[in-house]
């Protein structure tokens, strides 16, 4: 059963990774810029323009240049950089991992504080321990990471001096873009197991565990927050997915190479290649999460079987 | 290396230099950027500079015009090897600037295309053959000398310089690591987008050195700060605003004089620009060896500027697009001049794009009005790349389509001082300000002062004082 499922992601697979090459490459063509003038100014003449549209084969039919554009994914080259001649797939091998690295921890920041604040807010709703962690909740996740990492490099790093400001030079130097991200995930996740939570706890089956004298800690933990799981694990997956697509705003305000300040800047430049490359990517990280987060799900939760429906 | 204490780190004796942008490519035959440019300058030489009225001066070697098609360059004696400790001669220039002729994609290949042949006399005399006449020809010499065996191998000057220059290059990760060849001061260039990280970093002690990019208020405060110096020096980078010729009523040139009196540029320059930022008359600031005779400036009279659109014939208030980049004081500075121009019936639409789309539209001539900046101008021959009828786009930098016989005229004679005065009256640009240049620094940092244009030479000789 768990084999058709994975068959059935897989073919899904191919199908959005070849909508998004397609959508990828009409769209990036259709943006005003031009790489050629980028990349050769304007004191050049039309020969040497040409010369170069040329030599980068942007001078071929779209259709033909999505063609050998296809041909060379499929081969796993993704060409050079236009501006700066590295090979594309090895910025994706250096700035890649440093985002998976900050999405984990940025997950296990949020989740660590959000889940069992959820859980404690659910336990005392309406007392004024819920309204004092929601509106702080609801403030944390309207915070813009572009307000939030600068006032957490004020009060961490210059003030206390306890982290860098920026950068990636030391291993403390992912906590504060980590806590950027994890911080509005956990005001996320709080809001979301407390509703989740405070569904399941008037339902009868949790009525009966504590009829039958079944102890309040198991009751929440066990069977409570079992069935309260799979709306969390929805969130998960998605924000997950979205930390893998590069948090933009972060990435470059900390100075952290990852996915997304990459993308950006390719956008910036007009360099078609990696640009492509990044969106590819990122496309593939958004699915692959949403089909594991199917799985999980699936184990989660016995009522809903592999392969059939619920 | 880095210790935390109280909000402050201690250095070891690296100098680290926040930038806003990081350098592209170090290969100077493809650099375009000014961050690469002026990391080039520092660790290649070229056999051309400018001084401080940007008349072309000796660098690598002197030069004579021996014939009116040749011209004969001597290597200096004393010149630095190349920082694989192997002597730099006549062989490398000729290497250099050849291949040019073979590099498909290099933006300033069109520079050298007039060169002919080049004869190497011996190691230190070398002669370029051109053919056309050009008098100013040595002032295009200033790309920096690569050596000929790395370009025989086809090295990657892009990621692994290899100069003479005063800086050594050492690595380039998510820093640029170079070293100072004759004390081995190791000096690090560090991207930071942000302009307040930028400044955060400075004060917890991450980076000891920040120049230019900051908006005023942040300036200010860095200047409170008694462990910080800042040092500001005049700028040389021409501000201004660009007319369509294409459109009717900017062709008038009533409209594009009220225009220019309708912008307060001192109310702008004393509000929210750094410190000696000066209102601009022309291209060339006045230290400029072309800027001979003072322009008057265009006063803010907006009920001058509204009685010449009357004139105009035209109805008021009067619609117009201007078009900048996202750049938060690109865009601070429009909404000032949009309010201006409001007390001159003018009603000013700002559409700010991202930088790739607004420059296409510049270069595509889709615009009302633009604004730029011209970096590190030198030569005179910008009034023939950007006010020449034979430089619409893609053939040069005429963006606005101005056509004008007159000044054309001028151009080819090389009188400069008309020219100079016949572009103040036609307005093809409104001249804004030359934007003052600063450094922000540790107080135990020396020899270090901002140029006008600038550019970072005096990594040259920063120091810690001890």
């Amino acid at each position: 059963m768990l084999n058709n499922v994975l068959l059935d992601k897989a073919s899904g697979l191919f199908i959005v990774i070849f909508g998004v090459l397609v959508l990828t490459f009409s769209l990036i063509h259709l943006v005003p810029g031009d790489p050629v003038e980028v990349m050769l100014g304007e004191s050049v003449t039309q020969t040497d323009r040409q010369a170069l549209r040329a030599d980068l084969g942007l001078d071929q039919p779209l259709i033909k240049q999505f063609g050998g554009y296809l041909n060379s994914v499929a081969h796993g080259d993704f060409g050079l950089s236009i501006h700066t001649k590295t090979p594309i797939s090895q910025l994706i091998k250096t700035h890649y991992p440093a985002t998976l690295k900050l999405a984990l921890l940025a997950l296990f920041i949020g989740a660590s504080i959000g889940i069992p604040l959820g859980i404690y807010v659910a336990l005392k709703a309406g007392k004024w321990q819920d309204f004092a962690i929601t509106i702080i909740s609801v403030r944390l996740s309207a915070m813009p990471a572009f307000w939030l990492g600068p006032i957490l490099m004020l009060v961490f790093a210059v003030w206390l001096g306890w982290l860098p400001v920026s950068g990636m030079d030391r291993g403390t130097s992912i906590i504060l873009p980590a806590l950027t991200l994890g911080l509005g995930l956990s005001a996320i996740l709080t809001r979301m197991t407390r509703t989740s939570l405070l569904e399941v706890l008037n339902d009868d089956y949790i009525r009966t565990a504590r009829a039958k004298g079944v102890k309040e800690t198991t009751v929440i933990l066990r069977h409570a927050l079992r069935a309260a799981l799979l709306p969390i694990i929805t969130i998960v997956g998605l924000q997950m997915g979205s930390l893998l697509a590069g948090a933009v705003i972060t990435e470059t305000i900390f100075s952290w190479d990852g996915i997304g300040r990459l993308l950006v800047e390719s956008i910036e430049k007009r360099d078609y290649p990696v640009t492509q490359a990044c969106v590819l990517v990122v496309a593939l990280s958004y699915v692959l999460v949403n089909a594991l987060t199917d799985i999980i799900y699936r184990l989660a939760d016995p009522r809903i079987k592999f392969g059939g429906n619920a | 290396m880095l210790v935390a204490c109280g909000g402050q780190v201690s250095h070891d004796e690296t100098i680290r230099f926040a930038v806003a942008q990081a350098p592209l490519n170090l290969d100077p035959r493809y650099a375009t950027d000014a961050a690469s440019e002026r990391v080039n300058r520092l660790i290649y030489q070229s056999l051309v500079d400018f001084d401080a009225s940007s008349k072309p001066v000796p660098s690598l070697a002197t030069w004579v015009h021996s014939g009116s098609l040749e011209y004969r360059f001597s290597l200096n004696k004393q010149r630095s090897p190349f920082h694989n400790h192997q002597v730099l001669s006549a062989s490398d220039v000729k290497a250099t600037y050849d291949s040019f002729t073979s590099l498909k994609n290099s933006p300033h290949a069109a520079e050298f295309s007039n060169i002919a042949t080049i004869t190497i006399i011996d190691d230190d005399t070398l002669v370029f053959k051109l053919k056309q006449p050009d008098p100013h020809f040595p002032e295009k010499l200033i790309i920096g000398v690569l050596p000929a065996e790395f370009i025989a191998e086809d090295h990657d000057f892009s990621h692994q310089p290899m100069g003479n220059g005063p800086l050594q290059f050492i690595s380039w990760g998510n820093k640029l690591a170079l070293q100072r060849v004759v004390d081995k001061q190791r000096i690090e260039l560090v991207e930071v987008k942000d302009p307040t990280v930028r400044v955060l970093k400075f004060l917890r002690g991450e980076v000891d050195l920040l120049q230019g990019d900051l908006p005023p208020e942040l300036v200010k405060y860095l200047q409170s700060k008694p462990e910080i110096k800042v040092i500001s020096n005049i700028g040389s980078n021409f501000s201004y605003l660009g007319f369509n010729f294409q459109d009717a009523v900017l062709r008038n040139t009533k409209v594009r004089l009220a225009v220019a009196h309708a912008i307060d540029r001192n109310a702008i320059i004393k509000s929210v620009m750094v410190n000696d930022s000066r209102t601009a008359t022309s291209i060339f600031p006045p230290e400029h060896f072309t800027s001979k005779i003072p322009l008057k400036q265009y006063d803010y009279n907006p009920v001058l500027a509204k009685q010449l659109l009357k004139e105009a014939g035209l109805q008021l208030p009067l619609k117009l697009v201007y078009k900048t980049s996202t750049d938060a004081q690109r865009v601070r500075l429009a909404t000032i001049m949009q309010a201006q121009m409001a007390a001159a019936d003018i009603e000013l639409e700002i559409r700010s794009l991202d930088w790739g789309t607004f420059f296409d539209d510049v270069k595509q001539g889709k615009f009302q009005l633009y604004g730029l900046t011209w970096v590190g101008i030198n030569t005179p021959e910008i009034y023939s790349k950007a006010f020449a009828s034979e430089s619409f786009p893609p053939n040069g930098f005429n963006r606005g389509h101005y056509s004008d016989s007159k000044l054309d005229s001028l151009v080819k004679k090389e009188d400069w001082a008309a020219a100079t005065k016949r572009i103040h009256e036609q307005l093809p640009y409104v001249p804004l300000w030359y934007e003052g240049q600063f450094a922000a620094m540790r107080k135990d940092i020396e020899q270090y002062f901002p140029k006008p244009n600038g550019n970072w030479d005096n990594l040259a000789t920063i120091k810690y004082a001890h």
